[in-house]
């Protein structure tokens, strides 16, 4: 089955639940790149792209947060490929910038 | 009687336990705030869809760069002797100077893109019929104010690149028929001195153009509370109930909004990470005369047309007067395509000079910026922009008579049976419409951009085989190949799409209103 298909029911409650999970995790990821985005030394070698990437990574997780909360609300079936894409997209950001700190 | 309190009680502590401490605290704010009255006009589920809210994103890349355009200006002095200094010291040593500035060029960059995709996909689906004809007009001079902030903006950092190009676009003013040039030069350039010039600028750009948007945002959101969101072309009958249904503006769309908002936002700053900006060298008449003046890109595609031969000297009021025609012809677009349908299907004529018009602006900017400060030939200039609207037609007829028309006639002459299908066949795996959308995309753009590449290169090569360079021959001949290779993957691939059932009108309208089996 691909990402993109409508996902039985079954599938369906599994998927809701590791979206609400990822949403825990999102938030926190969003919390710490926000201390991260307060905290680094703007004066820093390098200091702009880590600024920039975890700002990036922060409003991605913004975006699938909010994509969560408007598929759960309008009771739309929530699809795997934005959430797994989303997730590492995520990563990325932030190990690049953690690399870069 | 009493089991019956116990019982609603323990319902009662059983329902609070439910509510969450979210809610509960939502709650609270409802109740004070009335977060839940719905001020503003619900808003039909099928408009969850980028296309419905391209608009909305330029509005929010606006506000991007109202933000960080404020930052800057807390350092930024506009006078001639100040102004590339200042810009310098937000690079150096502003904490994160260079990302601000960075982040304010590509989202002006990304709202005039967003503007013009706005203003296309609109054409395409007759948004400016009746009764949004007034919404067409104030949109379109909305997109002049948007160009407006990106010619006045251009000059500020005062770099050889951005004085050169302004006075290049000023001097295109001063070739307006009297006494349009006269009044606009003084209005844009004041006493005509360099510090009156950049002052002029720096005005139109903090106070004067910002202000003249927000009232033209205002009015547009008036009409668009009145009007709603446009109805597909197919009509609202034909849609499942599900994407007839009225959702609120919050907090439905806010959250799609949000959504949108946030990927864009990581959008531009993950390019601004990737092509930081540098800053040109300071402007000085010396260096001036040595470089060749070249406008940003959504300008190219004018100059290049101010650069044909026929059109340079005395031509250049002529040249000017075609470019004022094609914006006067879009401003009263609404007068002029006055026709009632507004299907796709039943407007080729118009869908065809719409896909011509992108493909030569597209072209004319490519090329323009291939060939900085050169004047073309007019035999070139016919053989290239004709050849482009050629081309573009015959695509688009062809298309037209693939999806709309041709098999379909010829499956009815094969005794009904038609042409069998790939999605019905066995030995092909049918995919989900998502997947189908997804993986029709993909190939129709991939096939787009070897298109838009191979019609560039081939510019090129024929531009320096003109110049006289014939080591560009084998490559023009590659790219001509390239070019016709394209076109036969394109007719292949609506071939191959349009076979068994019309698959791409099914198509058409899930890009346009992104609708789901």
């Amino acid at each position: 089955m691909t990402a993109r298909q409508t996902i039985p029911e079954g599938n369906a409650v599994v998927t809701e639940r590791m979206a609400v999970r990822i949403v825990s995790l999102l938030l926190i990821v969003a919390a710490v790149c926000v201390f991260v985005l307060w905290s680094a030394n703007p004066m820093g070698s390098g200091s702009e792209t880590t600024f920039a990437l975890f700002l990036g990574a922060d409003l991605v997780a913004v975006a699938m947060i909010s994509y969560v909360q408007r598929s759960v609300s309008e009771q739309e079936s929530i699809s795997r490929a934005p959430l797994i894409a989303g997730c590492c997209f995520v990563l990325v950001l932030v190990v690049a910038g953690i690399y870069l700190l | 009687m009493e089991a019956t309190d116990e019982d609603s009680q323990q319902g009662g502590r059983a329902e609070n336990e439910r509510t969450g401490l979210v809610e509960r605290t939502l709650g609270w704010f409802d109740s004070r705030l009335g977060l839940s009255y719905q001020l503003l006009r619900p808003a039909p589920q099928y408009s969850i869809n980028p296309f419905y809210w391209l608009g909305a994103l330029a509005t929010v890349a606006f506000v991007i760069q109202g933000v960080t355009g404020g930052i800057m200006l807390l350092y930024y002095v506009p006078s001639p002797t100040q102004a590339y200094a200042t810009t310098q010291y937000i690079f150096q040593n502003v904490s994160y100077g260079t990302f601000l500035e960075t982040i304010h060029l590509y989202t002006a960059y990304a709202m005039i893109m967003l503007a013009f995709m706005h203003m296309m996909r609109g054409y395409f689906v007759s948004v400016h019929k009746k009764p949004r004809e007034l919404m067409w007009v104030v949109g379109m001079v909305m997109g002049f104010v948007t160009l407006g902030f990106g010619f006045t903006g251009y000059l500020l950092p005062w770099t050889i690149v951005s004085k050169s190009a302004t006075d290049v676009g000023i001097g295109m003013i001063g070739a307006l028929p009297q006494p349009f040039a006269s009044s606009l030069t003084f209005l844009i350039v004041g006493s005509g001195t360099d510090a009156g010039e950049l002052l002029r600028f720096y005005d139109l750009h903090v106070f004067i153009l910002p202000a003249v948007l927000l009232v033209l945002l205002v009015v547009k959101m008036y009409m668009l509370e009145s009007h709603g969101v446009s109805e597909p072309t197919t009509g609202v009958e034909s849609l499942p109930p599900k994407k007839r249904r009225l959702i609120p503006i919050f907090p439905d769309v806010s959250i799609y909004l949000v959504e949108l908002a946030a990927l864009f936002g990581a959008a531009v700053i993950l390019i601004s990470v990737i092509f930081p900006l540098t800053l040109p060298q300071e402007y000085s008449a010396a260096l001036a005369g040595q470089s060749v003046a070249q406008p940003d890109w959504y300008f190219l595609w004018i100059y290049q047309i101010l650069k044909i031969s026929a059109f340079e000297e005395a031509g250049l009021p002529v040249a000017l007067s075609v470019v004022t025609l094609i914006f006067i012809a879009l401003v009263l677009l609404p007068f002029i395509d006055r026709g009632k349908t507004r299907s796709i299907q039943d407007r080729m004529v118009y869908v065809t000079l719409g896909a011509i018009f992108v493909a030569e602006v597209a072209v004319l900017a490519v090329w323009g910026y291939l060939t900085p400060g050169m004047a073309i030939p007019d035999e070139t200039a016919l053989l290239v922009l004709g050849g482009t609207a050629l081309l573009v037609a015959l695509v688009s007829v062809v298309a037209y008579r693939a999806v709309f028309g041709g098999l379909r006639v010829f499956a009815k002459s094969r005794g009904g049976q038609g042409v069998p299908s790939v999605a019905a066949s066995s030995s092909v795996p049918k995919l989900a419409p998502k997947s189908a959308a997804i993986w029709t995309s993909s190939t129709f753009v991939i096939l787009l951009a070897a298109g838009a590449f191979f019609i560039g290169e081939s510019i090129n090569q024929v531009v320096s085989l003109v110049l006289g360079t014939t080591a560009a021959l084998p490559s023009l001949a590659l790219s001509l190949v390239g070019l016709s290779l394209t076109v036969l993957g394109i007719l292949y691939f609506l071939y191959r799409l349009d076979l068994g059932s019309g698959a791409i009108r099914r198509r058409v309208r899930a890009f346009e209103i992104g609708w789901k089996e």
